[in-house]
């Protein structure tokens, strides 16, 4: 039991839980302003692209795949969060 | 990797016994391909929410209120949960202790089909209160996309039901198939990760 209780893993899902708590804390009453609602959505954007980098890399163990795939999901995760944020910011 | 070509050594970093293979693909090297489709797929659709998001801001931003952000997070920890025991299955077995393993994948399993009965809790009132799918532009994203995702919840569960019986039943527990199964459970709270930050946290 403490063995998994010390399992990298397990403080992997630790932040990932606490992170979760952070951005949904992050994003309730916001108020009116536009730019303080930007500047929630980046945060909140952000969280959830260092979330699902640690959930490929730990999770799906690809920090120990071959380099394509490693490549592969990198470049879906940039790509994503990239258009994300800016098709937010393109269409304020 | 079966177990017999699996070596165990000691994480400098973390001071744990690990099982490593250097360069190793979790799982078939085909079945990445789905994976990978699937997740280009989703990201296709999260990217267009957000352009339909910009330009009827005022109607998303205001039907995101319904939305029961409480139910959201708790689901995503839920997944999350479900996931670790998946993964901390996955270690378990390839080190050939396949009942600590089943055991664990029992718990994710049990875990996991929380996810669909909160749904449920979260969608009943939501679609009670006329929030249905044909309401407008948002929900009729918010229903499909999480639907689709729900999907693929359905779909986990069925295959950990399976990685469960293997862990049962087999001497030697098919190690590339339980790496498979696990896999695609960690793409589903992956995607869900997204759609948790799209739908309930964007403002």
């Amino acid at each position: 039991m403490t063995a998994y209780l010390r399992n990298p893993l397990t403080i992997v899902w630790a932040f990932l839980s606490f992170s979760t708590v952070v951005s949904w804390a992050l994003s309730r009453d916001v108020g009116g302003s536009a730019q303080m609602s930007a500047l929630v959505t980046t945060g909140v954007l952000l969280i959830a692209a260092v979330k699902a980098q640690f959930v490929i890399r730990y999770f799906m163990e690809v920090r120990h795949a071959p380099a394509w795939l490693q490549r592969t999901l990198n470049a879906w995760l940039i790509l994503l969060f990239a258009f994300l944020l800016g098709a937010y910011f393109a269409g304020l | 990797m079966t177990v017999a070509d699996a070596s165990a050594v000691v994480d400098r970093d973390t001071r744990t016994t690990v099982v490593t293979r250097s360069r190793h693909v979790p799982g078939e090297p085909s079945m990445w391909f789905f994976v990978i489709g699937d997740l280009f797929i989703f990201a296709i659709y999260f990217v267009l929410y957000v352009v339909y998001r910009q330009q009827q801001h005022a109607l998303f931003l205001s039907s995101e209120q319904h939305l029961n952000q409480g139910i959201g997070a708790i689901n995503t920890v839920v997944l999350l949960t479900s996931s670790l025991f998946v993964a901390l299955g996955t270690q378990t077995a390839r080190l050939g202790k396949a009942r600590d393993a089943m055991r664990l994948f029992v718990f994710a399993a049990a875990t996991g089909a929380l996810f669909p009965i909160l749904k449920l809790v979260e969608w009943l009132p939501e679609l009670g209160a006329g929030l249905t799918p044909g309401h407008n532009l948002f929900f009729m994203f918010y229903y499909v996309m999480a639907g689709l995702h729900l999907c693929h919840v359905m779909l986990g569960l069925v295959i950990m039901c399976f990685v469960i019986r293997d862990l049962r039943i087999s001497k030697a527990p098919d190690m590339k198939f339980i790496e498979a199964g696990a896999t695609y459970w960690h793409m589903v709270d992956l995607l869900w990760l997204v759609l948790f930050a799209l739908f309930y946290l964007m403002r």
